[in-house]
Protein backbone atom coordinates (compact mmCIF):
# COMPACT_ATOMS: atom_id res chain seq x y z
CA UNK A 1 0.00 0.00 0.00
CA UNK A 2 1.07 3.59 -0.48
CA UNK A 3 0.30 7.20 0.34
CA UNK A 4 1.02 9.99 -2.12
CA UNK A 5 1.16 13.71 -1.55
CA UNK A 6 0.31 16.22 -4.29
CA UNK A 7 1.56 19.80 -4.42
CA UNK A 8 0.74 22.73 -6.65
CA UNK A 9 3.28 25.15 -8.11
CA UNK A 10 3.31 27.14 -4.84
CA UNK A 11 4.13 23.88 -3.01
CA UNK A 12 0.78 23.79 -1.22
CA UNK A 13 -0.60 20.33 -0.45
CA UNK A 14 -3.53 19.34 -2.67
CA UNK A 15 -6.05 16.57 -2.24
CA UNK A 16 -6.00 13.99 -5.09
CA UNK A 17 -9.32 15.37 -6.37
CA UNK A 18 -7.91 18.87 -6.64
CA UNK A 19 -4.64 17.59 -8.05
CA UNK A 20 -6.52 16.39 -11.15
CA UNK A 21 -7.36 20.03 -11.87
CA UNK A 22 -4.28 21.86 -10.55
CA UNK A 23 -1.27 19.77 -11.41
CA UNK A 24 2.10 21.43 -11.50
CA UNK A 25 4.05 20.56 -8.38
CA UNK A 26 5.85 17.44 -7.18
CA UNK A 27 3.87 14.32 -6.29
CA UNK A 28 6.08 12.36 -3.89
CA UNK A 29 5.10 9.09 -2.26
CA UNK A 30 5.21 9.35 1.54
CA UNK A 31 4.77 5.60 1.69
CA UNK A 32 5.09 3.04 -1.08
CA UNK A 33 5.21 -0.71 -1.40
CA UNK A 34 4.57 -1.29 2.28
CA UNK A 35 3.43 -4.85 2.92
CA UNK A 36 2.82 -5.75 6.56
CA UNK A 37 0.87 -8.43 8.36
CA UNK A 38 0.28 -8.17 12.12
CA UNK A 39 -0.88 -11.18 14.08
CA UNK A 40 -2.84 -11.18 17.34
CA UNK A 41 -0.53 -10.41 20.27
CA UNK A 42 2.03 -8.56 18.16
CA UNK A 43 3.82 -5.50 19.49
CA UNK A 44 5.37 -3.69 16.55
CA UNK A 45 7.74 -0.75 16.85
CA UNK A 46 8.06 1.54 13.84
CA UNK A 47 11.56 2.95 13.87
CA UNK A 48 13.64 4.96 11.46
CA UNK A 49 14.76 8.51 10.76
CA UNK A 50 12.41 11.49 10.82
CA UNK A 51 10.40 11.64 7.59
CA UNK A 52 10.67 7.92 6.93
CA UNK A 53 6.88 7.40 6.92
CA UNK A 54 6.23 6.13 10.45
CA UNK A 55 3.47 8.64 11.26
CA UNK A 56 1.91 8.24 7.82
CA UNK A 57 1.78 4.47 8.27
CA UNK A 58 0.16 4.86 11.70
CA UNK A 59 -2.45 7.23 10.25
CA UNK A 60 -3.13 4.70 7.53
CA UNK A 61 -3.60 1.94 10.11
CA UNK A 62 -5.81 4.23 12.17
CA UNK A 63 -8.14 4.93 9.22
CA UNK A 64 -7.21 8.60 9.34
CA UNK A 65 -5.75 8.43 5.84
CA UNK A 66 -6.93 6.13 3.06
CA UNK A 67 -4.33 4.33 0.93
CA UNK A 68 -3.73 5.92 -2.48
CA UNK A 69 -2.66 2.52 -3.77
CA UNK A 70 -3.10 -0.97 -2.42
CA UNK A 71 -5.45 -1.99 0.33
CA UNK A 72 -5.59 -2.33 4.08
CA UNK A 73 -7.71 -4.49 6.35
CA UNK A 74 -7.99 -3.69 10.05
CA UNK A 75 -10.19 -5.82 12.28
CA UNK A 76 -11.38 -4.85 15.75
CA UNK A 77 -11.65 -1.74 17.88
CA UNK A 78 -9.06 0.99 17.45
CA UNK A 79 -7.32 3.14 20.05
CA UNK A 80 -5.17 5.97 18.69
CA UNK A 81 -2.74 8.44 20.22
CA UNK A 82 -1.12 9.82 17.13
CA UNK A 83 0.11 13.27 18.04
CA UNK A 84 1.59 15.04 21.04
CA UNK A 85 -1.70 16.99 21.02
CA UNK A 86 -3.38 13.61 21.60
CA UNK A 87 -6.53 14.83 19.86
CA UNK A 88 -7.13 17.54 22.45
CA UNK A 89 -8.74 20.89 21.67
CA UNK A 90 -6.76 23.70 23.31
CA UNK A 91 -9.66 25.99 24.17
CA UNK A 92 -11.57 23.25 25.99
CA UNK A 93 -10.83 22.15 29.55
CA UNK A 94 -9.55 18.69 30.39
CA UNK A 95 -13.07 17.68 31.45
CA UNK A 96 -14.65 18.99 28.23
CA UNK A 97 -11.99 17.29 26.13
CA UNK A 98 -12.55 14.04 28.01
CA UNK A 99 -16.27 14.18 27.18
CA UNK A 100 -15.67 15.09 23.53
CA UNK A 101 -12.97 12.48 22.94
CA UNK A 102 -14.99 9.87 24.79
CA UNK A 103 -17.81 10.29 22.28
CA UNK A 104 -15.42 10.42 19.33
CA UNK A 105 -13.81 7.13 20.33
CA UNK A 106 -17.20 5.47 20.35
CA UNK A 107 -18.79 5.95 23.77
CA UNK A 108 -22.39 7.10 24.10
CA UNK A 109 -22.75 10.58 25.68
CA UNK A 110 -23.86 9.11 29.07
CA UNK A 111 -20.91 6.67 28.95
CA UNK A 112 -18.55 9.53 28.12
CA UNK A 113 -19.86 11.58 31.04
CA UNK A 114 -19.59 8.60 33.38
CA UNK A 115 -16.00 8.07 32.22
CA UNK A 116 -14.94 11.60 33.17
CA UNK A 117 -14.27 10.78 36.85
CA UNK A 118 -12.03 7.76 36.11
CA UNK A 119 -10.24 9.78 33.40
CA UNK A 120 -9.57 12.58 35.88
CA UNK A 121 -8.31 10.07 38.41
CA UNK A 122 -6.13 8.18 35.97
CA UNK A 123 -4.65 11.28 34.33
CA UNK A 124 -3.54 12.58 37.74
CA UNK A 125 -4.09 16.15 36.55
CA UNK A 126 -5.81 17.30 39.74
CA UNK A 127 -7.27 20.80 39.53
CA UNK A 128 -5.69 21.32 36.10
CA UNK A 129 -8.39 19.01 34.77
CA UNK A 130 -10.78 21.99 34.93
CA UNK A 131 -8.41 24.33 33.06
CA UNK A 132 -8.11 24.81 29.29
CA UNK A 133 -5.79 22.28 27.71
CA UNK A 134 -3.85 25.13 26.07
CA UNK A 135 -2.31 25.69 29.52
CA UNK A 136 -1.06 22.07 29.70
CA UNK A 137 2.46 20.86 29.08
CA UNK A 138 2.99 18.22 26.42
CA UNK A 139 3.30 15.56 29.12
CA UNK A 140 -0.02 16.60 30.70
CA UNK A 141 -1.73 16.39 27.32
CA UNK A 142 -0.27 12.96 26.73
CA UNK A 143 -1.53 11.85 30.16
CA UNK A 144 -5.05 13.06 29.42
CA UNK A 145 -5.09 11.55 25.92
CA UNK A 146 -3.87 8.24 27.28
CA UNK A 147 -6.40 8.26 30.13
CA UNK A 148 -9.24 8.74 27.60
CA UNK A 149 -7.90 6.00 25.31
CA UNK A 150 -7.51 3.64 28.27
CA UNK A 151 -11.24 3.72 29.05
CA UNK A 152 -12.05 1.34 26.20
CA UNK A 153 -10.84 -2.16 25.50
CA UNK A 154 -9.18 -1.93 22.09
CA UNK A 155 -7.84 -4.56 19.72
CA UNK A 156 -5.35 -2.28 17.98
CA UNK A 157 -3.50 0.41 19.94
CA UNK A 158 -1.56 2.94 17.84
CA UNK A 159 0.97 5.25 19.53
CA UNK A 160 3.03 7.93 17.82
CA UNK A 161 5.75 9.36 20.05
CA UNK A 162 3.10 10.25 22.62
CA UNK A 163 4.70 7.85 25.09
CA UNK A 164 7.95 9.80 24.72
CA UNK A 165 6.29 12.92 26.13
CA UNK A 166 5.25 11.06 29.28
CA UNK A 167 7.04 10.95 32.61
CA UNK A 168 8.50 7.75 34.03
CA UNK A 169 5.40 6.83 36.06
CA UNK A 170 3.07 7.14 33.11
CA UNK A 171 5.38 5.25 30.80
CA UNK A 172 4.98 2.35 33.18
CA UNK A 173 1.20 2.63 32.97
CA UNK A 174 1.43 2.79 29.18
CA UNK A 175 3.63 -0.33 29.05
CA UNK A 176 1.18 -2.14 31.32
CA UNK A 177 -1.68 -1.12 29.08
CA UNK A 178 0.18 -2.30 25.97
CA UNK A 179 0.84 -5.66 27.63
CA UNK A 180 -2.86 -5.97 28.51
CA UNK A 181 -3.90 -5.25 24.92
CA UNK A 182 -1.46 -7.81 23.55
CA UNK A 183 -2.37 -10.31 26.26
CA UNK A 184 -5.97 -10.21 25.07
CA UNK A 185 -4.85 -10.99 21.53
CA UNK A 186 -4.74 -7.35 20.45
CA UNK A 187 -1.96 -5.56 18.59
CA UNK A 188 0.17 -2.58 19.60
CA UNK A 189 1.96 -0.48 16.99
CA UNK A 190 4.17 2.30 18.35
CA UNK A 191 6.41 4.73 16.50
CA UNK A 192 9.24 6.74 18.04
CA UNK A 193 12.91 7.36 18.50
CA UNK A 194 13.27 6.32 22.14
CA UNK A 195 14.24 2.68 21.61
CA UNK A 196 14.41 1.66 25.32
CA UNK A 197 10.83 2.86 25.78
CA UNK A 198 9.71 1.11 22.59
CA UNK A 199 11.34 -2.09 23.87
CA UNK A 200 8.91 -2.08 26.82
CA UNK A 201 5.95 -2.01 24.40
CA UNK A 202 7.05 -4.14 21.46
CA UNK A 203 9.01 -7.27 20.57
CA UNK A 204 9.06 -6.76 16.82
CA UNK A 205 10.48 -3.77 14.93
CA UNK A 206 9.98 -2.42 11.46
CA UNK A 207 12.78 -0.19 10.23
CA UNK A 208 11.51 2.40 7.77
CA UNK A 209 13.37 4.65 5.37
CA UNK A 210 12.09 6.92 2.60
CA UNK A 211 8.55 5.59 2.92
CA UNK A 212 9.50 1.93 2.59
CA UNK A 213 10.09 -0.98 4.97
CA UNK A 214 13.80 -1.87 5.09
CA UNK A 215 13.77 -4.49 7.87
CA UNK A 216 11.00 -6.31 9.72
CA UNK A 217 12.26 -8.67 12.43
CA UNK A 218 12.77 -9.18 16.15
CA UNK A 219 13.02 -5.82 17.95
CA UNK A 220 16.63 -6.10 19.09
CA UNK A 221 17.76 -7.62 15.80
CA UNK A 222 16.49 -4.54 13.98
CA UNK A 223 17.31 -1.82 16.49
CA UNK A 224 20.75 -3.04 17.62
CA UNK A 225 22.14 -3.42 14.09
CA UNK B 1 -21.19 12.64 18.11
CA UNK B 2 -22.82 15.61 16.40
CA UNK B 3 -23.97 16.90 19.78
CA UNK B 4 -20.48 16.52 21.24
CA UNK B 5 -18.86 18.37 18.32
CA UNK B 6 -21.44 21.16 18.37
CA UNK B 7 -21.22 21.47 22.16
CA UNK B 8 -17.45 21.86 21.96
CA UNK B 9 -17.89 24.49 19.25
CA UNK B 10 -20.38 26.40 21.39
CA UNK B 11 -18.08 26.28 24.41
CA UNK B 12 -15.24 27.67 22.33
CA UNK B 13 -17.49 30.39 20.93
CA UNK B 14 -19.38 31.48 24.04
CA UNK B 15 -17.10 30.34 26.83
CA UNK B 16 -18.39 29.15 30.19
CA UNK B 17 -19.83 30.54 33.40
CA UNK B 18 -22.48 33.08 34.31
CA UNK B 19 -21.81 35.46 31.43
CA UNK B 20 -22.42 32.77 28.81
CA UNK B 21 -26.10 33.67 28.45
CA UNK B 22 -25.33 37.39 28.20
CA UNK B 23 -22.74 36.76 25.49
CA UNK B 24 -25.15 34.47 23.70
CA UNK B 25 -27.79 37.21 23.61
CA UNK B 26 -25.41 40.05 22.80
CA UNK B 27 -23.39 38.32 20.08
CA UNK B 28 -26.09 38.41 17.40
CA UNK B 29 -27.07 41.96 18.35
CA UNK B 30 -23.48 43.05 17.98
CA UNK B 31 -23.26 41.36 14.61
CA UNK B 32 -26.69 42.11 13.13
CA UNK B 33 -28.26 44.69 15.38
CA UNK B 34 -25.76 47.45 14.74
CA UNK B 35 -26.10 46.95 11.00
CA UNK B 36 -29.86 46.95 11.38
CA UNK B 37 -29.87 50.21 13.35
CA UNK B 38 -27.63 51.89 10.79
CA UNK B 39 -29.67 50.94 7.75
CA UNK B 40 -33.12 51.23 9.35
CA UNK B 41 -32.76 54.45 11.29
CA UNK B 42 -29.69 56.36 10.06
CA UNK B 43 -30.34 55.86 6.35
CA UNK B 44 -33.70 57.04 5.10
CA UNK B 45 -35.52 54.06 3.60
CA UNK B 46 -39.00 54.02 2.09
CA UNK B 47 -41.73 51.47 2.82
CA UNK B 48 -43.79 50.17 5.71
CA UNK B 49 -41.89 49.22 8.91
CA UNK B 50 -38.52 49.47 7.15
CA UNK B 51 -36.59 48.23 10.18
CA UNK B 52 -38.76 45.13 10.54
CA UNK B 53 -38.52 44.44 6.80
CA UNK B 54 -34.74 44.63 7.07
CA UNK B 55 -34.71 42.43 10.18
CA UNK B 56 -36.64 39.80 8.19
CA UNK B 57 -33.65 39.62 5.86
CA UNK B 58 -30.87 40.05 8.41
CA UNK B 59 -32.07 37.37 10.82
CA UNK B 60 -31.92 34.42 8.38
CA UNK B 61 -28.86 35.87 6.67
CA UNK B 62 -27.05 36.01 9.99
CA UNK B 63 -27.25 32.22 10.35
CA UNK B 64 -25.99 31.70 6.80
CA UNK B 65 -23.16 34.22 7.21
CA UNK B 66 -22.02 32.89 10.58
CA UNK B 67 -22.16 29.32 9.30
CA UNK B 68 -19.99 30.32 6.33
CA UNK B 69 -17.56 32.05 8.68
CA UNK B 70 -17.36 29.02 10.97
CA UNK B 71 -17.24 26.46 8.14
CA UNK B 72 -14.34 28.14 6.36
CA UNK B 73 -12.03 27.01 9.17
CA UNK B 74 -14.10 24.14 10.54
CA UNK B 75 -11.70 21.38 9.49
CA UNK B 76 -8.54 23.24 10.50
CA UNK B 77 -9.98 24.23 13.86
CA UNK B 78 -10.49 20.52 14.58
CA UNK B 79 -7.02 19.65 13.36
CA UNK B 80 -6.01 17.91 16.58
CA UNK B 81 -8.82 15.37 16.31
CA UNK B 82 -8.65 15.12 12.50
CA UNK B 83 -5.03 13.92 12.64
CA UNK B 84 -5.52 11.75 15.70
CA UNK B 85 -8.67 9.72 15.23
CA UNK B 86 -11.10 8.24 12.79
CA UNK B 87 -14.61 9.63 12.97
CA UNK B 88 -17.30 10.69 10.51
CA UNK B 89 -15.79 13.81 8.94
CA UNK B 90 -19.12 14.67 7.29
CA UNK B 91 -20.35 15.77 10.72
CA UNK B 92 -17.90 18.68 10.82
CA UNK B 93 -19.85 21.19 8.65
CA UNK B 94 -23.12 20.04 10.18
CA UNK B 95 -21.79 20.69 13.69
CA UNK B 96 -20.66 24.17 12.58
CA UNK B 97 -24.20 24.94 11.45
CA UNK B 98 -25.68 23.51 14.65
CA UNK B 99 -23.35 25.66 16.78
CA UNK B 100 -24.32 28.77 14.83
CA UNK B 101 -28.00 27.86 15.10
CA UNK B 102 -27.72 28.39 18.85
CA UNK B 103 -26.80 32.02 18.22
CA UNK B 104 -29.51 32.20 15.58
CA UNK B 105 -32.17 31.49 18.21
CA UNK B 106 -30.99 34.60 20.05
CA UNK B 107 -31.08 36.58 16.78
CA UNK B 108 -34.79 35.80 16.45
CA UNK B 109 -35.43 38.19 19.33
CA UNK B 110 -34.50 40.99 16.91
CA UNK B 111 -37.76 40.31 15.10
CA UNK B 112 -39.71 40.68 18.34
CA UNK B 113 -37.93 43.95 19.14
CA UNK B 114 -38.70 45.33 15.67
CA UNK B 115 -42.34 44.23 15.77
CA UNK B 116 -42.75 46.04 19.08
CA UNK B 117 -40.88 49.11 17.77
CA UNK B 118 -43.14 49.39 14.69
CA UNK B 119 -46.34 48.32 16.47
CA UNK B 120 -46.82 45.29 14.22
CA UNK B 121 -49.05 42.75 15.93
CA UNK B 122 -48.32 39.06 15.41
CA UNK B 123 -50.91 36.94 13.60
CA UNK B 124 -51.49 33.20 13.41
CA UNK B 125 -48.91 33.18 10.61
CA UNK B 126 -46.17 33.14 13.29
CA UNK B 127 -46.98 29.45 13.61
CA UNK B 128 -44.87 29.14 10.45
CA UNK B 129 -41.80 30.06 12.51
CA UNK B 130 -40.59 26.47 13.06
CA UNK B 131 -40.81 25.87 9.31
CA UNK B 132 -38.90 29.08 8.60
CA UNK B 133 -36.22 28.09 11.10
CA UNK B 134 -35.92 24.62 9.56
CA UNK B 135 -35.60 25.99 6.01
CA UNK B 136 -33.04 28.57 7.14
CA UNK B 137 -31.08 25.85 8.89
CA UNK B 138 -31.25 23.62 5.81
CA UNK B 139 -29.80 26.41 3.65
CA UNK B 140 -27.06 27.06 6.23
CA UNK B 141 -26.14 23.35 6.41
CA UNK B 142 -26.14 23.14 2.62
CA UNK B 143 -23.67 26.02 2.21
CA UNK B 144 -21.50 24.68 5.06
CA UNK B 145 -20.27 21.68 3.02
CA UNK B 146 -18.91 23.45 -0.08
CA UNK B 147 -17.61 26.30 2.04
CA UNK B 148 -15.72 23.94 4.38
CA UNK B 149 -14.08 22.30 1.37
CA UNK B 150 -13.16 25.64 -0.21
CA UNK B 151 -11.74 26.86 3.10
CA UNK B 152 -9.61 23.73 3.29
CA UNK B 153 -8.55 23.56 -0.35
CA UNK B 154 -7.93 27.29 -0.83
CA UNK B 155 -7.24 28.85 2.60
CA UNK B 156 -6.20 32.10 0.92
CA UNK B 157 -9.72 32.48 -0.50
CA UNK B 158 -11.43 32.82 2.89
CA UNK B 159 -11.81 36.63 2.75
CA UNK B 160 -13.20 36.34 -0.79
CA UNK B 161 -15.72 33.73 0.34
CA UNK B 162 -16.93 36.06 3.07
CA UNK B 163 -17.24 38.91 0.59
CA UNK B 164 -19.18 36.68 -1.81
CA UNK B 165 -21.55 35.68 0.98
CA UNK B 166 -22.16 39.31 1.85
CA UNK B 167 -22.67 40.05 -1.85
CA UNK B 168 -25.36 37.33 -1.90
CA UNK B 169 -27.28 39.45 0.61
CA UNK B 170 -27.28 42.39 -1.79
CA UNK B 171 -28.27 40.35 -4.85
CA UNK B 172 -31.32 39.30 -2.88
CA UNK B 173 -34.03 41.63 -1.58
CA UNK B 174 -32.14 42.21 1.66
CA UNK B 175 -32.23 45.98 2.05
CA UNK B 176 -35.33 46.48 -0.12
CA UNK B 177 -38.32 44.10 -0.23
CA UNK B 178 -39.00 42.20 -3.46
CA UNK B 179 -42.25 44.07 -4.16
CA UNK B 180 -40.29 47.33 -4.30
CA UNK B 181 -38.03 46.03 -7.07
CA UNK B 182 -39.33 46.65 -10.57
CA UNK B 183 -39.16 44.68 -13.81
CA UNK B 184 -37.29 41.51 -14.61
CA UNK B 185 -34.78 42.17 -11.83
CA UNK B 186 -37.31 40.87 -9.31
CA UNK B 187 -37.63 37.63 -11.31
CA UNK B 188 -33.88 37.20 -11.51
CA UNK B 189 -33.46 37.76 -7.80
CA UNK B 190 -35.68 34.74 -7.15
CA UNK B 191 -32.82 32.56 -8.39
CA UNK B 192 -30.98 33.49 -5.20
CA UNK B 193 -32.14 31.06 -2.47
CA UNK B 194 -31.87 33.89 0.06
CA UNK B 195 -34.67 35.74 -1.76
CA UNK B 196 -37.25 33.10 -0.85
CA UNK B 197 -36.01 33.02 2.73
CA UNK B 198 -36.14 36.80 3.19
CA UNK B 199 -39.58 37.07 1.63
CA UNK B 200 -40.92 34.17 3.71
CA UNK B 201 -39.89 35.97 6.91
CA UNK B 202 -41.51 39.20 5.60
CA UNK B 203 -44.72 37.34 4.77
CA UNK B 204 -44.97 35.93 8.28
CA UNK B 205 -43.71 38.79 10.47
CA UNK B 206 -44.35 41.93 8.39
CA UNK B 207 -47.49 41.06 6.46
CA UNK B 208 -48.89 38.50 8.87
CA UNK B 209 -49.71 35.96 6.17
CA UNK B 210 -48.53 32.48 5.28
CA UNK B 211 -45.44 32.41 3.05
CA UNK B 212 -45.97 31.68 -0.64
CA UNK B 213 -44.98 28.17 -1.70
CA UNK B 214 -42.05 29.35 -3.84
CA UNK B 215 -40.60 31.27 -0.90
CA UNK B 216 -40.02 28.00 0.93
CA UNK B 217 -39.60 25.58 -1.94
CA UNK B 218 -36.81 27.42 -3.75
CA UNK B 219 -34.48 27.55 -0.72
CA UNK B 220 -35.38 23.90 0.04
CA UNK B 221 -34.55 22.86 -3.52
CA UNK B 222 -31.25 24.71 -3.29
CA UNK B 223 -30.44 22.94 -0.02
CA UNK B 224 -31.34 19.49 -1.36
CA UNK B 225 -29.33 19.89 -4.58
CA UNK B 226 -26.31 21.36 -2.78
CA UNK B 227 -26.34 18.63 -0.13
CA UNK B 228 -26.74 15.93 -2.79
CA UNK B 229 -23.66 17.27 -4.58
CA UNK B 230 -21.36 18.18 -1.73
CA UNK B 231 -21.99 15.71 1.10
CA UNK B 232 -20.72 12.78 -1.04
CA UNK B 233 -17.76 14.90 -2.19
CA UNK B 234 -16.98 15.89 1.41
CA UNK B 235 -17.13 12.25 2.52
CA UNK B 236 -14.90 11.26 -0.39
CA UNK B 237 -12.36 13.89 0.63
CA UNK B 238 -12.51 13.07 4.35
CA UNK B 239 -9.66 10.53 4.28
CA UNK B 240 -7.40 13.22 2.75
CA UNK B 241 -8.00 15.87 5.41
CA UNK B 242 -5.07 14.80 7.60
CA UNK B 243 -2.73 15.59 4.66
CA UNK B 244 -4.19 19.06 4.20
CA UNK B 245 -4.45 20.36 7.75
CA UNK B 246 -0.81 19.76 8.67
Amino acid sequence: MGIQFHFDRQRRVLSPTLARIRRGGPEPWALRGVDLVAEPGDGIALVGPTGSGKTTLLRLLGGILAPDEGSLTVRGELGTLLSPQAGLVGLLTGRENAELLGVLVGMSPPEARAAVAPIREMSGLGDSFELPVSSYSEGMRARLGFAVAAQRAVDLLLLDEVHEAMDHEFRGAMAERARAVRGRGGIVVAAGHDHPVLATLCDRAVWMESGAVRRDRDFHEVVDT
Amino acid sequence: MLEALARSDIRMRYGRGRLTMVKWLLDPYAAAGVYLLLVAFVLDRPGHAAGLSLACAIVPFQLVLMTVLNSLTSVQSRRSIVVNMRFERALIPLSSAVAEAVGFVATLTLLVVMMVAYGVEPTAAVLWLPVLVLVTFAVAVAVAYPVALVGLWFPESRPIMLSLTRAAFFVAPGVVALDQIAGHTADWLKANPLTGLFEAYRSVFLEGVSPAAWELLLPCAFAVVTLALFVPLFRHEGPQFAKLVE
